[in-house]
């Protein structure tokens, strides 16, 4: 009886600790997915640009260290296309054309791939509310831009707003860009913002959550005295 | 920079999609007829030129400093185009929000130059930290410095930021006292 109901309370406790530990990383995903829509990720343009100004710098501070012989002065007076590196590559033909090929394949399909990425326009998913065969319900992209934009703009201290979708079509998040007028406070704009605007595109929608990306700034016009 | 940085990578990646292609296309021209040698790339000349030129020449070190160069601008250009936006505090999870560091420096320079005993300010701001440099009214006291600094701090402490940026507040001579 006693073990029965030990059993229990663990279960009910494991059960509970489970669904918390869902709750927490669909909290932490919804977040990732709202940080992720904040502006268009040039992570790996930047790092890949990284790397290849990284891998140039250093090949050639070795070519400038053999120049001025720290690693050797005899090596520093043979020729930069060495004969005795000729001659090792002739001794092994084959090897090193097929490693050169296979090199070069490589090469361009990375290089390729990196171009389409980087080529790549961010999309603009439209919403899929129901999926269901025969009840099939999207909200294009554009007309739900239009609609958070107008919201948007209702808003005391907002001078412009320009709302999109972003992400993929299984993952899609809003971007909203806002200006603020002269004077607006933040403190006020930035919860209305998403009680009104936000809460009112999730619930018009019939969305949970609907990760979103504010970014807000300050009108252009008078740029010189906002320094 | 983060347009310097996309132009950047895809010119990368043409030139190694490109010099990919050569590579693989020279060595199997030169494998299948070793006759007609260079199919679109004059290397044999490029061979007997490096095979002419010594490590320790003056050629051979400036064309090394000069890449090394290049090498090194694209590292800074990469590093350099990170985000500088300010972030705000979650509203409700899901929303995530950005202030620009020149919206930052409005909102201070709005309140500070609002100020009586201010005549003019720059407020410079980015995510880690806002600076203020003011320029006192005639009528100024000698307290002009932490009467800033305690007021932008109530200013920054009241704006949703994710992190509140350190605050330095300086005080220009105004030039028409003495």
């Amino acid at each position: 009886m006693s073990r029965a109901s030990v059993s229990k309370v663990s279960k009910v406790s494991g059960g509970s600790g489970g669904s918390d530990a869902a709750e927490v990383s669909e909290v932490s995903e919804v977040s990732k997915a709202s940080e992720k829509a904040l502006a268009r990720s040039y992570r790996s343009e930047r790092a890949l640009t990284f790397g290849a100004g990284a891998l140039v710098l250093g090949a050639s501070c070795v070519a400038l260290a053999v120049g001025f012989g720290w690693l050797g002065t005899v090596r520093a007076r043979r020729p930069v296309l060495d004969p005795i590196a000729v001659d090792w590559l002739a001794a092994h033909a084959v090897p090193a054309r097929v490693a050169a090929i296979v090199a070069g394949l490589l090469l361009c399909a990375g290089g390729l791939g990196w171009l389409a990425r980087s080529l790549r326009p961010e999309g603009r998913p439209d919403l899929r509310l129901d999926r269901a065969v025969g009840h099939e319900l999207t909200v294009a992209a554009g007309a739900l831009a239009d609609a958070v934009r107008a919201d948007a703009e209702a808003v005391d201290g907002v001078a412009r707003a320009r709302a999109r979708a972003v992400g993929s079509a299984e993952r899609p998040a809003l971007r909203l860009d806002v200006t603020l007028r002269d004077g607006a406070d933040l403190r006020r704009v930035w919860p209305d913002l998403d009680e009104r605007v936000l809460a009112r595109a999730r619930e018009s929608l019939g969305l949970e959550v609907l990760p979103a990306a504010v970014r807000l700034d300050t009108g252009t016009a008078n740029r010189r005295r906002g320094r | 920079m983060r347009i310097l940085v996309r132009l950047l990578s895809t010119l990368l990646a043409l030139a190694a999609a490109a010099a990919g292609a050569l590579l693989a296309l020279e060595v199997a021209w030169q494998w299948w007829r070793p006759g007609s040698a260079p199919l679109l790339v004059p290397w044999p000349a490029w061979q007997a030129a490096l095979a002419g030129v010594r490590w320790d020449s003056t050629a051979t070190r400036l064309a090394a400093a000069l890449t090394a160069l290049g090498g090194l601008l694209l590292v800074l250009a990469a590093a350099a185009a990170r985000h500088r936006t300010v972030r705000l505090r979650e509203p409700a999870p899901g929303v995530s929000g950005t202030l620009t560091p020149r919206a930052l420096a409005r909102l201070v320079g709005t309140h500070v130059r609002a100020r009586e005993d201010v005549a003019a300010a720059t407020v410079t701001a980015s995510a880690t930290r806002v600076r203020v440099r003011v320029t006192g009214a005639r009528d100024a006291g000698a307290e002009l410095a932490p009467d800033v600094t305690e007021a932008v701090s109530t200013v920054l402490s009241g704006l949703p930021l994710a992190r509140t940026p350190r605050l330095s507040v300086a005080v220009e001579p105004s030039g028409e006292r003495r």
